[in-house]
């Protein structure tokens, strides 16, 4: 049996600041070495000054994946040598005296399995080297120190998954929660990143490191599952080792560094004082903490008779989830939910047409009763939406300026379909015959009214005609 | 009991080559012995404890930029980057 | 104009126009170019003093308001920053780093009004008793210039007591500012762990050093508190003082005090005949104020040493671990080397005793050594605080000698890393429970000082100055013969 588990690194990109400086903790908007200060950059005589809101998110993340929370949390020193490293140390979590890092164990619900959460713990990120040398001719390293420091949590799991596909699924799902949660943009290049490590039946564990995407995950860790086999097949020890995944050979290979006899001397970052979380601090975190995806789900289908499908996709994400909540009111939440997942998401597919989108939940509450008064289409409200998402204009002006008011009328339809019969006379003899090909001269109707005729009256009218 | 090459193995482990070890072979020896002496105290009972300091005591999360140009003021930067020696 | 002089008599003096800060600056520094030759108290001078000192002058004179210091000067142990000043911790590896920011420490005297002389001499890191370590040179004692000055803040001792200035900033992290105190005849404050922000002191061993102020009187020490104490924003490891005034009542006196001998420094082997000796006349002379003295035992004590350095060169190995000479450091072609090479050939630049706590930091709290070592010296230190603590239910104030020996000369003890290691034997505990403790000037006997040490309960820093008050009101020493 293939068992995997993960160690997933996910910055807090939704603070301001850094972990341990007031630094900006999204660096990307930066000049290379632009955002640092003698903190971040381990001058001596500087001092870390923890973050209080990245201990909260910490926590918050924690407590949403079910962990254990500590009545006291710690720092610790890992001691390594790297030039992105400006300390030479990160400062980072551990639990040696007892559990004391941000979170202890947990877990999540994927499809019918659990997959144990071992720890979460709270870190800075080190800074990036933007060129290694390392070949001959290129003699130099060069290293951008804007991310230094930045505020990171490492999840840790148990090897409970059983294949790449589970992990892409699990992947998904703390993707979702992290949004959810309003601390993390798991979507920012690099802001998720994810080792890890693989054993099969009868074989040692093997750590994959250096792996840039969850994408390239995936395929690290089904090229790590065939190359197990194989070397099973052939009667060949698997050994216990760390490898890196090549990007550009799509590979895993052998680690000639000698990370697994490197001694972290591992001891308490006394800089920073233990930090006491009572649990009136942890149910504040815990009430303030936004409904989770799986609760919000249960309870659009139970309470508006939403489709499981329907749901999960609103649910999922914070963007739709926002909007179906604040324009729904009861009556009217399952129409609402399908124009999201119909129409909406259609054309506002991207983060970033999510964050220059002027559609509002007023916006949908009215096209939605326009739609139910018969005042327009379907048709027509998804021609008013595009137009609605780029100027942000009230809803009755656009269906204005567009002429996007339903015909209703009889008369009004029925001299269309008039000289429509006029033109299309084979269809009309063919619908006469097989009336199940009456829809097309419906659409010529739709066509000619630029779909503001009220369908069901049109078919109608229509079928009235024929008989006559 | 600590000898030379272990002393030699930790220097380098600590990133500091050592031009003779000799002498800071034997005072390295000299000072590990005398810490033998914590073997003799009972400490069964002890715990490790900390400075504590309550969660709304931390630093508020503020962005305040670095107003010097800090980069300027230290050495081997080139075009922005720091430039470190090439890696193995 | 006498520079020998206190910093409350100075300020006595500006404001009744005996003289100016200009003069007394000037009068300083040409006191420094005589004899510092000698002494070798400072590795650098503050260019802009007389600029500094005029523009007080002019404070003064046009009735603008002015800090409370007055313009006296005072010098800074060389591993506290300073923006655009070398701090170079007297290491050949930071031996041209200019600190691009400065100290919390040197922020508060520079807003009341402080003229900094220059920056002194310190064993390498602040590691060692003797300025011995230091990569310029040693500092020499200005009572006998062939005997150690103490250490590690040896040059800021020696110039408080060569009358180059009139007080300084050392950092005490097992002794390293009460030691050169004794070694010297001048105050030194190890104050409570966390009460004096270290923001912009370089570290050594982060847990339990403290920056501390070295003067010529215990109202001095007072005075000078009141200035840098109190919490920092910079420093997560700061704690509230409430504002306390150090200087208030201190003259109140200790009768009715309980004092406890701590037996294991009083009675050790390694204690002078001449250090006993005025151990026992100090106990008298507390006994003649009024308090009630009596032995106490720490039984942890004859393990503080061993758990001090286990855990100093832990710290000292993480804390030095950034010096790869790579974002700052001295002048070193990168080409040619790879990364670890470069960095381990960079670090062949620390000293001899920095590279042997530096190994031993990588030997002590490595997964193979930490439980026989490092976790055992944290243990030792959990068990000491809970018996000093239990003491301090008890007594006001605990005492000793602060050093078991007076000063030796140059070369005497350097050859033997145990006998170094045991002249901390009786500081290090302040510094392991996080107490304050001060030195305080007892005697000088065949013209070399003595230091008595007092201990009091965290926080009790105003209580502590009122005992050091009377006791150096006992005293009567000679000037300095230099």
């Amino acid at each position: 049996m293939t068992k995997i588990g993960l160690e997933i690194h996910c910055q807090l990109t939704k603070l301001e600041s850094k972990l341990f400086c007031s630094c900006k903790a999204n660096y990307r908007e930066f000049e290379p070495n632009h955002n640092i200060c003698p903190v971040c950059m381990g001058l001596p005589g500087s001092l870390p000054r923890l973050n209080q809101k990245a201990v909260e998110s910490a926590t918050s993340i924690a407590l949403a994946l079910t962990c254990d929370t500590p009545e006291k949390i710690a720092f610790f020193r890992k001691n390594y040598f790297y030039p992105d490293l400006p300390k030479n140390f990160q400062i980072t979590q551990l639990n040696v005296y007892g559990d004391m890092s941000v979170g202890g164990e947990g877990y999540v619900r994927v499809e019918d399995k659990n997959i144990k959460i071992r720890r979460i713990q709270l870190e800075e990120d080190p800074g990036r080297i933007i060129y290694e040398g390392a070949s001959e001719r290129t003699k130099i390293t060069l290293v951008d120190y804007n991310r230094a420091g930045t505020p990171l949590v490492e999840i840790v799991t148990d090897p409970d998954f059983e294949s790449p596909r589970q992990v892409r699924v699990f992947l998904n799902i703390l993707s979702d929660l992290l949004e959810n949660l309003g601390v993390a943009e798991p979507g920012l290049e690099g802001a998720m990143r994810a080792d890890g490590n693989v054993s099969i039946e009868g074989g040692n564990k093997v750590e994959i490191k250096n792996i840039g995407s969850f994408h390239d995950l995936e395929k690290a860790l089904h090229f790590e599952i065939t190359r197990q086999q194989s070397l099973f097949e052939r009667d060949i020890e698997i050994a216990q080792e760390t490898r890196h995944w090549d990007d550009r050979r799509k590979i895993t290979v052998s680690s000639r560094s000698k990370e697994e006899d490197q001694d972290y001397r591992y001891f308490l970052e006394n800089d920073i004082p233990w930090v006491k979380i009572d649990q009136s601090t942890r149910d504040r975190l815990k009430e303030n903490m936004p409904e989770s995806i799986s609760s919000k789900k249960e309870r659009y289908v139970e309470k508006f008779d939403i489709a499981p499908q329907v749901a999960d996709i609103i649910a999922s994400d914070r963007y739709y989830s926002k909007l179906f909540e604040s324009a729904y009111s009861d009556h009217n939440a399952k129409d609402i939910a399908n124009l999201i997942t119909t129409d909406v998401i259609g054309f506002i597919d991207t983060k970033e047409k999510q964050e220059n989108s002027k559609i509002t939940s007023e916006h949908l509450s009215e096209l939605i009763d326009a739609i139910n008064s018969k005042t327009i289409t379907r048709n027509s409200a998804k021609v008013a939406l595009q137009e609605i998402m780029k100027s942000g204009k009230n809803t009755k002006d656009v269906l204005n300026e567009m002429d996007l008011g339903q015909v209703s009328d009889s008369s009004e339809i029925d001299t269309i379909i008039s000289q429509i019969f006029e033109d299309e006379k084979q269809a009309v003899i063919d619908a006469k015959e097989r009336p199940e090909t009456v829809n097309f001269l419906v659409g010529k109707v739709m066509q000619k009214t630029k779909g503001k005729a009220d369908p069901v009256k049109t078919l109608e009218l229509i079928k009235s005609k024929l008989n006559q | 009991m600590v000898d030379e090459e272990e002393i030699i193995r930790v220097a380098e482990l600590m990133k500091i080559d050592l031009e003779e070890h000799g002498e800071h072979v034997s005072r390295v020896k000299k000072m590990l012995e005398y810490f033998d002496i914590l073997d003799q105290i009972d400490l069964s009972s002890e715990e490790i404890t900390a400075q504590q300091k309550s969660l709304n005591e931390l630093r508020k999360d503020e962005f305040i930029p670095n107003d010097k140009k800090l980069i300027e003021s230290l050495k081997n930067f080139r075009e922005h980057y720091v430039r470190a020696p090439k890696m193995n | 104009m006498n520079l020998n002089t206190s910093i409350l008599k100075y300020i006595e003096d500006v404001k009744s126009g005996t003289f100016t800060v200009e003069e007394f600056t000037t009068e300083t520094l040409q006191r420094i170019k005589d004899v510092d030759s000698d002494v070798h108290a400072y590795l650098s001078l503050n260019d802009s003093a007389i600029n500094d000192a005029k523009l007080i002058d002019q404070k003064i004179s046009s009735g603008e308001k002015i800090g409370q210091c007055y313009g006296f000067p005072i010098s800074i142990k060389d591993n506290i920053c300073i923006t655009g000043t070398k701090t170079t911790c007297a290491s050949k590896i930071l031996e041209n780093f200019i600190a691009p920011y400065t100290a919390t420490v040197i922020n508060r005297l520079q807003n009341e009004d402080v003229v900094i002389t220059g920056k002194t001499n310190l064993d390498e890191f602040a590691m060692g008793l003797t300025t011995e370590f230091s990569a310029f040179g040693p500092t020499k004692n200005p009572w006998n210039l062939d005997y150690v000055p103490g250490g590690s803040s040896g040059g800021s001792a020696a110039s408080v007591a060569a009358n180059e200035c009139l007080a300084s900033l050392g950092s005490d992290t097992g002794g390293s500012v009460r030691n050169p105190a004794s070694f010297c005849s001048v105050v030194g404050l190890k104050p409570t762990y966390g009460l004096i922000s270290r923001y912009g002191l370089i570290s050594y061993a982060n847990s339990i050093e403290q920056i501390g102020p070295m003067t010529k009187t215990v109202k001095d020490s007072a005075f000078l508190l009141n200035v840098i104490a109190g919490q920092d924003a910079n420093d997560d490891t700061t704690i509230d003082n409430n504002n306390v005034d150090y200087l208030e009542n201190i003259e109140d006196g200790i009768e009715g005090k309980k004092i406890g001998i701590i037996k294991e420094m009083t009675t050790s082997e390694g204690l002078s005949q001449e250090v006993s000796t005025a151990t026992k006349d100090a106990i008298c002379d507390f006994e003649s104020l009024g308090a009630s003295c009596e032995d106490v035992t720490l039984p942890t004590i004859p393990y503080t040493v061993a758990a001090y350095y286990t855990i100093t060169s832990t710290e000292a190995g993480s804390n030095l671990a950034r010096y790869d000479n790579i974002r700052y450091g001295y002048e070193l072609e990168s080409e040619g080397y790879e990364y670890n090479s470069y960095i381990s050939k960079s670090r062949a630049k620390f000293g001899p005793e920095v590279t042997r706590r530096i190994i031993l930091g990588g030997f002590v709290p490595s997964a193979g050594h930490a439980g026989k070592y490092f976790l055992k010296a944290l243990k030792v230190k959990s068990k000491l605080i809970s018996e000093i603590n239990k003491a301090f239910e008890k007594f006001d104030y605990l005492i000793s000698p602060t050093a078991p020996v007076q000063p030796f000369k140059f070369g005497e003890k350097i050859d033997d890393p145990v006998t170094l290691m045991l002249l901390d034997y009786n500081t290090v505990t302040a510094n392991l429970t996080g107490k304050p403790a001060i030195s305080v000037p007892y005697r000088v006997i065949n013209g070399l000082p003595i230091g008595m040490q007092i201990m009091a309960n965290s926080l009790k820093e105003k209580s502590l100055f009122q005992s050091a008050y009377a006791l150096e009101s006992k005293t009567n020493l000679p000037e300095v013969p230099l």
